[in-house]
Protein backbone atom coordinates (compact mmCIF):
# COMPACT_ATOMS: atom_id res chain seq x y z
CA UNK A 1 0.00 0.00 0.00
CA UNK A 2 1.76 3.37 -0.96
CA UNK A 3 1.99 5.63 1.99
CA UNK A 4 1.60 9.25 0.54
CA UNK A 5 3.68 11.92 3.02
CA UNK A 6 2.18 15.58 3.20
CA UNK A 7 3.40 18.74 4.42
CA UNK A 8 2.05 19.49 8.03
CA UNK A 9 2.54 22.83 8.29
CA UNK A 10 3.61 25.98 5.92
CA UNK A 11 7.76 25.48 4.91
CA UNK A 12 10.11 26.24 2.79
CA UNK A 13 11.99 22.63 1.83
CA UNK A 14 15.70 23.61 3.07
CA UNK A 15 17.35 20.17 2.07
CA UNK A 16 16.41 17.15 -0.19
CA UNK A 17 18.07 14.02 1.42
CA UNK A 18 16.81 10.84 0.13
CA UNK A 19 16.39 9.79 -3.82
CA UNK A 20 13.39 8.37 -5.29
CA UNK A 21 14.01 4.98 -5.69
CA UNK A 22 15.96 4.83 -1.89
CA UNK A 23 14.25 2.25 0.20
CA UNK A 24 13.88 3.58 3.34
CA UNK A 25 12.99 2.66 6.93
CA UNK A 26 10.30 4.10 9.31
CA UNK A 27 12.23 7.23 10.80
CA UNK A 28 14.48 7.77 8.06
CA UNK A 29 15.01 11.32 6.92
CA UNK A 30 13.84 12.10 3.50
CA UNK A 31 13.64 16.29 3.09
CA UNK A 32 14.16 18.92 6.07
CA UNK A 33 12.31 21.51 5.90
CA UNK A 34 12.32 25.12 7.64
CA UNK A 35 9.51 26.50 9.32
CA UNK A 36 8.97 28.54 12.50
CA UNK A 37 12.84 29.11 12.46
CA UNK A 38 13.39 25.43 12.58
CA UNK A 39 14.84 22.91 10.83
CA UNK A 40 11.95 20.11 10.65
CA UNK A 41 12.85 16.64 9.33
CA UNK A 42 10.26 15.16 7.64
CA UNK A 43 10.20 11.41 8.00
CA UNK A 44 9.09 8.36 6.63
CA UNK A 45 6.15 6.81 8.55
CA UNK A 46 6.55 3.04 7.79
CA UNK A 47 9.35 1.12 6.03
CA UNK A 48 9.17 0.49 1.80
CA UNK A 49 10.62 2.34 -1.59
CA UNK A 50 10.78 5.69 -2.16
CA UNK A 51 8.54 5.77 -5.64
CA UNK A 52 8.00 9.69 -5.95
CA UNK A 53 9.63 12.83 -4.19
CA UNK A 54 7.40 15.81 -5.06
CA UNK A 55 9.88 18.83 -3.90
CA UNK A 56 12.86 20.42 -4.42
CA UNK A 57 14.95 22.19 -2.82
CA UNK A 58 14.24 26.27 -1.92
CA UNK A 59 10.28 25.03 -2.82
CA UNK A 60 7.81 26.54 -0.64
CA UNK A 61 5.15 23.80 0.82
CA UNK A 62 1.42 24.20 1.94
CA UNK A 63 -0.17 22.90 4.73
CA UNK A 64 -1.32 19.44 3.02
CA UNK A 65 1.06 19.50 -0.33
CA UNK A 66 2.60 15.84 -1.63
CA UNK A 67 6.31 15.56 -0.26
CA UNK A 68 6.82 11.86 -0.91
CA UNK A 69 5.49 8.85 -1.74
CA UNK A 70 6.44 5.48 0.12
CA UNK A 71 5.71 2.09 -1.35
CA UNK B 1 -22.10 -12.88 42.79
CA UNK B 2 -20.88 -16.82 42.59
CA UNK B 3 -17.00 -17.34 42.99
CA UNK B 4 -15.81 -20.48 41.18
CA UNK B 5 -12.44 -21.91 40.62
CA UNK B 6 -10.68 -21.31 37.39
CA UNK B 7 -12.36 -24.40 35.53
CA UNK B 8 -11.32 -27.78 34.70
CA UNK B 9 -12.49 -27.77 31.13
CA UNK B 10 -8.90 -27.09 29.32
CA UNK B 11 -10.30 -28.63 25.85
CA UNK B 12 -11.17 -25.57 24.77
CA UNK B 13 -8.63 -24.26 21.69
CA UNK B 14 -10.51 -21.36 20.41
CA UNK B 15 -8.32 -18.32 20.83
CA UNK B 16 -11.58 -16.14 21.22
CA UNK B 17 -12.42 -17.96 24.57
CA UNK B 18 -12.73 -15.02 27.06
CA UNK B 19 -11.17 -17.17 30.01
CA UNK B 20 -7.86 -18.04 27.97
CA UNK B 21 -7.87 -13.90 27.31
CA UNK B 22 -8.17 -13.54 31.16
CA UNK B 23 -5.69 -15.92 31.89
CA UNK B 24 -3.05 -14.79 29.58
CA UNK B 25 -4.34 -11.30 31.50
CA UNK B 26 -3.58 -12.21 34.67
CA UNK B 27 -0.30 -13.16 36.18
CA UNK B 28 -0.14 -17.44 36.18
CA UNK B 29 -2.14 -18.77 38.73
CA UNK B 30 -3.64 -15.90 39.51
CA UNK B 31 -6.95 -16.01 37.92
CA UNK B 32 -9.92 -16.60 40.12
CA UNK B 33 -13.50 -16.41 37.84
CA UNK B 34 -16.24 -14.49 39.62
CA UNK B 35 -19.45 -16.22 37.92
CA UNK B 36 -20.13 -19.15 36.52
CA UNK B 37 -19.61 -19.41 32.56
CA UNK B 38 -23.07 -19.26 31.02
CA UNK B 39 -24.27 -17.85 27.58
CA UNK B 40 -24.20 -14.24 28.54
CA UNK B 41 -21.26 -12.99 26.10
CA UNK B 42 -19.47 -12.02 29.37
CA UNK B 43 -17.05 -13.68 31.64
CA UNK B 44 -15.39 -11.98 34.26
CA UNK B 45 -13.26 -12.07 37.05
CA UNK B 46 -10.21 -11.11 39.41
CA UNK B 47 -6.23 -11.72 39.56
CA UNK B 48 -3.23 -9.94 39.71
CA UNK B 49 -0.87 -8.11 37.32
CA UNK B 50 3.10 -8.11 38.85
CA UNK B 51 1.13 -9.02 41.90
CA UNK B 52 -0.99 -6.25 42.38
CA UNK B 53 -4.48 -7.05 42.24
CA UNK B 54 -6.97 -6.25 39.70
CA UNK B 55 -10.52 -7.03 38.16
CA UNK B 56 -11.29 -7.85 34.42
CA UNK B 57 -14.21 -8.35 32.37
CA UNK B 58 -14.00 -10.18 28.69
CA UNK B 59 -16.58 -10.57 26.18
CA UNK B 60 -17.25 -13.91 25.04
CA UNK B 61 -16.86 -13.75 21.31
CA UNK B 62 -18.02 -17.42 21.30
CA UNK B 63 -21.49 -16.12 21.80
CA UNK B 64 -23.13 -14.89 19.42
CA UNK B 65 -20.30 -12.79 18.31
CA UNK B 66 -19.68 -11.04 22.13
CA UNK B 67 -22.89 -9.36 21.19
CA UNK B 68 -23.97 -7.55 24.56
CA UNK B 69 -27.56 -8.38 26.20
CA UNK B 70 -28.75 -7.48 29.35
CA UNK B 71 -27.59 -10.47 31.17
CA UNK B 72 -23.75 -9.62 29.81
CA UNK B 73 -24.00 -6.28 30.20
CA UNK B 74 -25.10 -6.84 34.07
CA UNK B 75 -21.51 -8.53 34.66
CA UNK B 76 -19.72 -5.88 33.67
CA UNK B 77 -21.61 -3.49 35.32
CA UNK B 78 -20.90 -6.05 38.92
CA UNK B 79 -17.13 -5.85 37.52
CA UNK B 80 -16.63 -2.08 37.81
CA UNK B 81 -18.60 -1.54 40.25
CA UNK B 82 -16.29 -3.91 42.56
CA UNK B 83 -13.49 -2.81 41.07
CA UNK B 84 -14.46 0.96 42.94
CA UNK B 85 -15.09 -0.62 45.87
CA UNK B 86 -12.15 -2.57 46.20
CA UNK B 87 -10.08 0.38 44.38
CA UNK B 88 -8.32 -1.62 42.02
CA UNK B 89 -7.69 -1.18 38.02
CA UNK B 90 -10.55 -2.61 35.96
CA UNK B 91 -9.55 -3.74 32.72
CA UNK B 92 -12.33 -4.79 29.66
CA UNK B 93 -11.04 -7.28 26.64
CA UNK B 94 -13.09 -6.67 23.74
CA UNK B 95 -14.36 -8.45 21.15
CA UNK B 96 -18.23 -8.21 20.33
CA UNK B 97 -20.24 -6.84 17.61
CA UNK B 98 -22.51 -4.70 19.71
CA UNK B 99 -25.90 -4.87 21.58
CA UNK B 100 -28.23 -7.76 20.94
CA UNK B 101 -30.53 -7.41 17.86
CA UNK B 102 -32.77 -10.59 19.53
CA UNK B 103 -33.24 -8.26 22.75
CA UNK B 104 -33.97 -5.33 21.29
CA UNK B 105 -34.49 -2.17 23.34
CA UNK B 106 -33.56 -4.11 26.57
CA UNK B 107 -30.06 -4.44 25.05
CA UNK B 108 -29.94 -0.89 24.52
CA UNK B 109 -30.84 -0.16 28.05
CA UNK B 110 -28.34 -2.52 29.44
CA UNK B 111 -25.59 -1.40 27.11
CA UNK B 112 -26.00 2.25 28.35
CA UNK B 113 -25.86 1.11 32.05
CA UNK B 114 -22.20 -0.17 31.15
CA UNK B 115 -22.03 3.04 29.95
CA UNK B 116 -23.14 5.18 32.91
CA UNK B 117 -21.28 2.36 35.51
CA UNK B 118 -18.02 3.50 33.36
CA UNK B 119 -18.48 7.25 33.97
CA UNK B 120 -19.28 6.98 37.51
CA UNK B 121 -15.87 5.08 38.13
CA UNK B 122 -13.88 7.52 35.94
CA UNK B 123 -11.30 8.75 37.71
CA UNK B 124 -11.91 6.62 40.60
CA UNK B 125 -10.14 4.04 39.24
CA UNK B 126 -7.97 3.03 36.18
CA UNK B 127 -10.20 1.48 33.56
CA UNK B 128 -8.20 -0.26 30.44
CA UNK B 129 -9.06 -1.24 27.96
CA UNK B 130 -7.72 -4.08 24.78
CA UNK B 131 -9.52 -4.26 21.85
CA UNK B 132 -8.51 -7.75 20.28
CA UNK B 133 -11.49 -8.14 17.93
CA UNK B 134 -14.03 -5.83 16.67
CA UNK B 135 -15.75 -3.84 18.96
CA UNK B 136 -18.90 -2.33 16.98
CA UNK B 137 -21.57 0.64 17.64
CA UNK B 138 -22.40 0.15 22.09
CA UNK B 139 -19.10 -2.12 21.91
CA UNK B 140 -16.70 0.88 20.69
CA UNK B 141 -18.35 3.23 23.08
CA UNK B 142 -17.36 1.04 25.87
CA UNK B 143 -13.75 1.44 25.25
CA UNK B 144 -14.22 4.56 24.38
CA UNK B 145 -15.15 6.19 27.18
CA UNK B 146 -12.61 4.55 29.41
CA UNK B 147 -9.11 5.77 30.46
CA UNK B 148 -6.50 3.89 28.22
CA UNK B 149 -7.36 1.76 24.72
CA UNK B 150 -4.81 -0.80 23.90
CA UNK B 151 -5.65 -2.36 20.21
CA UNK B 152 -4.18 -5.33 19.18
CA UNK B 153 -3.54 -5.86 14.83
CA UNK B 154 -7.26 -7.52 15.25
CA UNK B 155 -9.10 -5.07 17.04
CA UNK B 156 -11.31 -2.50 14.92
CA UNK B 157 -13.46 -0.12 16.44
CA UNK B 158 -16.33 1.10 14.53
CA UNK B 159 -20.23 2.55 15.04
CA UNK B 160 -21.64 1.52 11.70
CA UNK B 161 -19.88 -1.38 9.87
CA UNK B 162 -19.03 -1.61 6.21
CA UNK B 163 -21.92 -2.54 4.88
CA UNK B 164 -23.99 0.24 6.45
CA UNK B 165 -21.40 2.47 5.18
CA UNK B 166 -21.44 1.00 1.43
CA UNK B 167 -25.70 1.39 1.46
CA UNK B 168 -25.83 4.57 3.17
CA UNK B 169 -23.12 6.65 1.84
CA UNK B 170 -21.84 4.27 -1.26
CA UNK B 171 -17.98 4.57 0.57
CA UNK B 172 -16.65 1.52 -0.29
CA UNK B 173 -14.48 0.38 2.72
CA UNK B 174 -13.15 -2.75 4.61
CA UNK B 175 -13.21 -2.98 8.48
CA UNK B 176 -9.44 -2.16 8.63
CA UNK B 177 -8.90 0.60 7.11
CA UNK B 178 -12.57 2.16 8.82
CA UNK B 179 -11.63 1.37 12.45
CA UNK B 180 -8.19 -0.92 12.56
CA UNK B 181 -5.19 0.45 14.41
CA UNK B 182 -3.88 2.90 11.96
CA UNK B 183 -7.04 4.84 11.40
CA UNK B 184 -7.62 4.87 15.38
CA UNK B 185 -4.21 5.35 16.30
CA UNK B 186 -3.00 7.90 14.00
CA UNK B 187 -6.08 9.82 12.76
CA UNK B 188 -9.08 9.70 15.24
CA UNK B 189 -6.95 9.53 18.31
CA UNK B 190 -9.43 7.07 19.68
CA UNK B 191 -7.11 4.30 20.27
CA UNK B 192 -3.57 5.38 22.96
CA UNK B 193 -1.54 2.13 22.09
CA UNK B 194 -1.30 -0.32 18.77
CA UNK B 195 0.53 -3.50 18.70
CA UNK B 196 1.52 -6.05 16.46
CA UNK B 197 -0.88 -8.65 18.14
CA UNK B 198 -2.68 -10.08 20.96
CA UNK B 199 0.45 -11.10 23.41
CA UNK B 200 1.76 -7.62 23.31
CA UNK B 201 -1.83 -6.21 23.36
CA UNK B 202 -2.24 -7.74 27.08
CA UNK B 203 1.34 -6.93 27.79
CA UNK B 204 1.03 -3.01 27.37
CA UNK B 205 -2.17 -3.42 29.29
CA UNK B 206 -0.38 -5.18 32.22
CA UNK B 207 2.04 -2.29 31.91
CA UNK B 208 -0.18 0.14 32.38
CA UNK B 209 -2.52 -1.55 35.02
CA UNK B 210 1.33 -1.84 37.14
CA UNK B 211 1.79 1.44 36.70
CA UNK B 212 -1.54 3.16 38.00
CA UNK B 213 -2.38 0.11 40.30
CA UNK B 214 0.53 0.50 42.39
CA UNK B 215 1.82 4.05 42.05
CA UNK B 216 5.03 3.59 44.57
CA UNK B 217 6.34 6.35 46.29
CA UNK B 218 8.63 9.18 45.22
CA UNK B 219 12.39 8.43 46.52
CA UNK B 220 14.75 11.59 45.62
CA UNK B 221 17.62 10.11 47.73
CA UNK B 222 17.55 7.20 44.95
CA UNK B 223 18.84 9.34 42.42
CA UNK B 224 22.55 10.86 42.52
CA UNK B 225 22.51 14.97 41.93
CA UNK B 226 24.60 14.82 38.88
CA UNK B 227 23.15 12.77 35.85
CA UNK B 228 23.66 9.20 35.98
CA UNK B 229 24.62 7.11 32.81
CA UNK B 230 21.86 7.05 29.98
CA UNK B 231 19.97 9.47 32.26
CA UNK B 232 22.09 13.40 31.07
CA UNK B 233 18.70 14.79 28.89
CA UNK B 234 20.67 17.14 26.97
CA UNK B 235 23.13 14.44 25.90
CA UNK B 236 20.64 13.27 23.31
CA UNK B 237 19.74 16.87 22.21
CA UNK B 238 21.10 18.74 19.08
CA UNK B 239 24.16 21.44 19.93
CA UNK B 240 22.38 23.94 17.38
CA UNK B 241 19.08 25.54 19.02
CA UNK B 242 17.57 25.68 15.67
CA UNK B 243 17.69 22.17 14.88
CA UNK B 244 14.72 20.04 15.71
CA UNK B 245 15.39 17.01 17.67
CA UNK B 246 13.23 14.47 18.71
CA UNK B 247 11.97 14.21 22.14
CA UNK B 248 11.22 10.75 23.04
CA UNK B 249 14.97 10.16 23.59
CA UNK B 250 14.35 13.05 26.17
CA UNK B 251 11.76 11.42 27.93
CA UNK B 252 13.27 8.08 28.36
CA UNK B 253 16.49 9.73 29.73
CA UNK B 254 14.48 11.07 32.40
CA UNK B 255 12.86 8.02 33.50
CA UNK B 256 13.89 5.41 35.35
CA UNK B 257 13.18 2.99 32.47
CA UNK B 258 11.60 3.53 29.17
CA UNK B 259 7.87 4.06 29.60
CA UNK B 260 4.79 3.74 27.66
CA UNK B 261 3.53 6.28 25.26
CA UNK B 262 0.16 6.77 25.05
CA UNK B 263 -0.87 8.28 21.52
CA UNK B 264 2.31 8.46 19.92
CA UNK B 265 0.66 8.96 16.15
CA UNK B 266 -1.83 10.74 17.06
CA UNK B 267 -1.20 14.54 17.79
CA UNK B 268 2.91 13.36 17.83
CA UNK B 269 4.25 17.57 18.30
CA UNK B 270 3.21 16.68 21.89
CA UNK B 271 4.33 13.31 23.63
CA UNK B 272 2.38 12.16 26.51
CA UNK B 273 4.18 8.87 28.67
CA UNK B 274 3.63 7.15 31.58
CA UNK B 275 6.51 5.81 33.14
CA UNK B 276 8.39 5.43 36.51
CA UNK B 277 10.29 8.43 37.63
CA UNK B 278 12.56 8.06 40.90
CA UNK B 279 10.46 5.03 41.75
CA UNK B 280 7.31 6.54 41.17
CA UNK B 281 4.46 6.79 38.67
CA UNK B 282 4.90 9.67 37.17
CA UNK B 283 3.04 11.42 33.61
CA UNK B 284 5.40 13.26 31.04
CA UNK B 285 4.52 16.17 28.75
CA UNK B 286 7.25 17.23 26.01
CA UNK B 287 6.97 19.17 22.85
CA UNK B 288 8.26 17.39 20.12
CA UNK B 289 10.16 19.76 18.15
CA UNK B 290 10.76 16.77 15.32
CA UNK B 291 7.23 16.80 14.63
CA UNK B 292 5.20 20.52 13.10
CA UNK B 293 8.01 22.56 14.40
CA UNK B 294 7.48 20.96 18.66
CA UNK B 295 4.14 23.51 18.06
CA UNK B 296 1.21 23.27 19.75
CA UNK B 297 -1.74 22.76 17.68
CA UNK B 298 -5.64 21.67 18.02
CA UNK B 299 -5.22 18.41 18.37
CA UNK B 300 -2.26 17.95 20.89
CA UNK B 301 -3.72 20.20 22.75
CA UNK B 302 -6.53 18.48 23.22
CA UNK B 303 -4.39 14.98 23.71
CA UNK B 304 -2.44 16.69 26.26
CA UNK B 305 -5.63 18.23 28.16
CA UNK B 306 -7.37 14.86 28.41
CA UNK B 307 -3.73 13.05 29.89
CA UNK B 308 -3.32 15.78 32.20
CA UNK B 309 -6.84 15.02 33.27
CA UNK B 310 -6.30 11.45 33.54
CA UNK B 311 -3.15 11.85 35.79
CA UNK B 312 -4.55 14.53 38.01
CA UNK B 313 -7.86 12.04 38.36
CA UNK B 314 -5.57 9.09 39.80
CA UNK B 315 -3.53 11.04 41.39
CA UNK B 316 -0.30 10.45 39.44
CA UNK B 317 1.98 13.66 39.50
CA UNK B 318 3.24 15.41 36.08
CA UNK B 319 6.04 16.17 34.54
CA UNK B 320 6.11 19.01 31.49
CA UNK B 321 9.41 19.46 29.28
CA UNK B 322 9.01 22.56 27.24
CA UNK B 323 10.24 23.31 24.13
CA UNK B 324 7.71 25.20 21.96
CA UNK B 325 7.56 28.04 19.38
CA UNK B 326 3.93 28.72 20.02
CA UNK B 327 0.74 27.75 18.58
CA UNK B 328 0.87 26.23 14.96
CA UNK B 329 -0.50 29.37 12.63
CA UNK B 330 -2.90 28.90 9.75
CA UNK B 331 -6.58 29.11 8.46
CA UNK B 332 -6.99 25.27 8.60
CA UNK B 333 -6.12 25.48 12.62
CA UNK B 334 -8.45 28.11 13.30
CA UNK B 335 -11.38 26.42 12.16
CA UNK B 336 -10.57 23.61 13.57
CA UNK B 337 -10.73 24.76 16.72
CA UNK B 338 -7.50 25.47 18.13
CA UNK B 339 -8.80 28.21 20.21
CA UNK B 340 -11.41 25.98 21.82
CA UNK B 341 -9.21 22.90 21.87
CA UNK B 342 -6.60 24.65 22.80
CA UNK B 343 -8.62 26.00 25.80
CA UNK B 344 -9.12 22.59 27.09
CA UNK B 345 -5.21 22.40 27.75
CA UNK B 346 -5.36 25.61 29.65
CA UNK B 347 -8.54 24.12 31.94
CA UNK B 348 -6.74 21.26 32.63
CA UNK B 349 -3.36 22.47 33.58
CA UNK B 350 -5.10 25.30 35.95
CA UNK B 351 -7.61 23.04 37.68
CA UNK B 352 -4.98 20.30 38.41
CA UNK B 353 -3.74 19.59 42.01
CA UNK B 354 -1.33 16.70 41.19
CA UNK B 355 2.48 17.92 41.99
CA UNK B 356 3.15 18.95 38.44
CA UNK B 357 6.93 20.20 37.30
CA UNK B 358 7.90 22.28 34.65
CA UNK B 359 11.55 22.25 33.00
CA UNK B 360 11.76 24.79 29.71
CA UNK B 361 14.82 23.41 28.03
CA UNK B 362 14.74 25.67 24.94
CA UNK B 363 12.49 28.14 24.40
CA UNK B 364 8.59 29.05 25.90
CA UNK B 365 7.38 31.73 23.71
CA UNK B 366 3.64 33.26 24.03
CA UNK B 367 0.34 31.64 24.03
CA UNK B 368 2.38 28.30 23.95
CA UNK B 369 4.39 29.21 27.10
CA UNK B 370 1.23 29.77 29.24
CA UNK B 371 -0.43 27.11 28.10
CA UNK B 372 2.75 24.61 28.50
CA UNK B 373 1.86 24.15 32.61
CA UNK B 374 3.21 27.90 33.44
CA UNK B 375 3.60 29.23 36.87
CA UNK B 376 0.52 31.32 36.08
CA UNK B 377 -1.51 28.37 35.67
CA UNK B 378 -0.26 27.16 39.13
CA UNK B 379 2.90 24.47 38.40
CA UNK B 380 4.38 23.01 41.25
CA UNK B 381 7.54 24.65 40.32
CA UNK B 382 9.37 25.69 36.74
CA UNK B 383 12.64 25.16 36.11
CA UNK B 384 14.70 26.02 33.20
CA UNK B 385 17.96 25.25 31.70
CA UNK B 386 20.66 27.76 31.22
CA UNK B 387 20.32 28.56 27.93
CA UNK B 388 16.70 28.76 27.74
CA UNK B 389 14.66 31.57 26.03
CA UNK B 390 11.11 32.77 27.71
CA UNK B 391 9.49 35.09 25.55
CA UNK B 392 6.10 36.49 23.90
CA UNK B 393 8.92 35.80 20.37
CA UNK B 394 11.82 34.69 19.40
CA UNK B 395 14.32 37.85 19.32
CA UNK B 396 13.95 38.04 15.53
CA UNK B 397 10.18 37.81 14.91
CA UNK B 398 10.00 40.20 17.83
CA UNK B 399 12.02 42.90 16.15
CA UNK B 400 10.46 42.23 12.78
CA UNK B 401 7.41 43.35 14.61
CA UNK B 402 8.66 46.56 16.78
CA UNK B 403 10.75 47.88 14.59
CA UNK B 404 8.59 47.57 11.26
CA UNK B 405 8.99 50.98 10.42
CA UNK B 406 12.49 51.69 11.35
CA UNK B 407 13.95 48.36 9.20
CA UNK B 408 11.41 49.89 6.50
CA UNK B 409 13.47 53.45 6.31
CA UNK B 410 17.02 51.81 6.61
CA UNK B 411 18.80 51.76 3.23
CA UNK B 412 18.61 48.43 1.90
CA UNK B 413 22.20 47.86 1.84
CA UNK B 414 22.14 48.65 5.76
CA UNK B 415 18.82 47.02 6.60
CA UNK B 416 20.25 43.79 7.51
CA UNK B 417 23.13 44.87 10.00
CA UNK B 418 20.61 46.90 11.41
CA UNK B 419 18.19 44.02 11.99
CA UNK B 420 21.33 41.93 13.65
CA UNK B 421 21.70 45.02 15.65
CA UNK B 422 18.52 45.03 17.05
CA UNK B 423 18.19 41.78 17.11
CA UNK B 424 21.43 41.13 19.61
CA UNK B 425 19.28 44.45 21.72
CA UNK B 426 16.32 42.73 21.97
CA UNK B 427 17.87 39.32 23.13
CA UNK B 428 19.08 41.25 25.68
CA UNK B 429 16.64 43.41 27.16
CA UNK B 430 13.82 40.80 26.65
CA UNK B 431 15.10 37.33 25.81
CA UNK B 432 16.59 34.67 27.69
CA UNK B 433 15.70 33.48 30.80
CA UNK B 434 16.84 36.17 33.29
CA UNK B 435 13.60 38.29 32.89
CA UNK B 436 11.88 35.30 33.62
CA UNK B 437 13.45 34.83 36.67
CA UNK B 438 13.71 38.16 37.78
CA UNK B 439 9.57 38.30 37.77
CA UNK B 440 9.49 34.84 39.41
CA UNK B 441 7.77 32.66 36.74
CA UNK B 442 10.83 30.51 36.54
CA UNK B 443 11.71 29.48 40.07
CA UNK B 444 15.51 28.53 39.45
CA UNK B 445 17.99 28.04 36.51
CA UNK B 446 19.60 24.36 36.71
CA UNK B 447 22.40 22.52 34.86
CA UNK B 448 20.82 19.14 32.60
CA UNK B 449 22.84 17.14 34.70
CA UNK B 450 20.64 17.51 37.85
CA UNK B 451 17.60 17.89 36.25
CA UNK B 452 16.30 14.43 37.48
CA UNK B 453 17.44 15.56 41.21
CA UNK B 454 15.89 18.86 40.83
CA UNK B 455 12.25 17.77 39.42
CA UNK B 456 12.38 14.71 41.75
CA UNK B 457 12.94 16.94 45.18
CA UNK B 458 10.68 19.57 43.87
CA UNK B 459 7.82 16.45 43.23
CA UNK B 460 8.78 14.96 47.15
CA UNK B 461 8.07 18.32 48.70
CA UNK B 462 4.85 19.00 47.54
CA UNK B 463 1.85 17.57 49.53
CA UNK B 464 0.27 14.41 47.51
CA UNK B 465 -3.03 15.33 45.76
CA UNK B 466 -5.64 13.89 43.38
CA UNK B 467 -7.84 16.13 41.50
CA UNK B 468 -11.55 15.10 42.37
CA UNK B 469 -13.15 14.33 39.13
CA UNK B 470 -13.77 11.94 36.32
CA UNK B 471 -12.29 11.72 32.97
CA UNK B 472 -14.01 12.83 30.79
CA UNK B 473 -12.31 11.52 26.99
CA UNK B 474 -12.03 14.84 25.71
Amino acid sequence: MAEEIRAEMVANVWKVVAAAGDTVAEGDTLVILESMKMEIPVVAESDGVLRQLAVNEGDVVQEGDLIAVIE
Amino acid sequence: MTTTSVSADQSTTDYRDPELRLRALFDAGSLRLLMSRDTSGVLWARGEIDGTPAIAYATDATKMGGAMGTEGCQHIVDAIDAAVRERVPVLGLWHSGGARLAEGVVALDAVGQVFAAMVRASGRVPQISVVLGPAAGGAAYGPALTDIVVMSAAGRIFVTGPEVVRSVTGEQVDMERLGGPEPHGRRSGVVHVTTKDDESALAEARKLAALLGRQGRISPADIPAEAEEGHDLSAVMPAEANRAYDVKPVVKALLDAPGVELHAKWAPNVVTTLGRFAGRTVGVIANNPMRLGGCLDASSAEKAARFVRMCDSLGVPLIVLVDVPGYLPGLGQEWDGVVRRGAKLLHAFAEAVVPRVTLVTRKAYGGAYIAMNSRSLGATAVFAWPNAEVAVMGASAAVNILHRKKLAAAPPEEREALRAQLIEEQVRVAGGVNRALEIGVVDDVIKPAETRRRIADAIAAAPAARGAHGNIPL
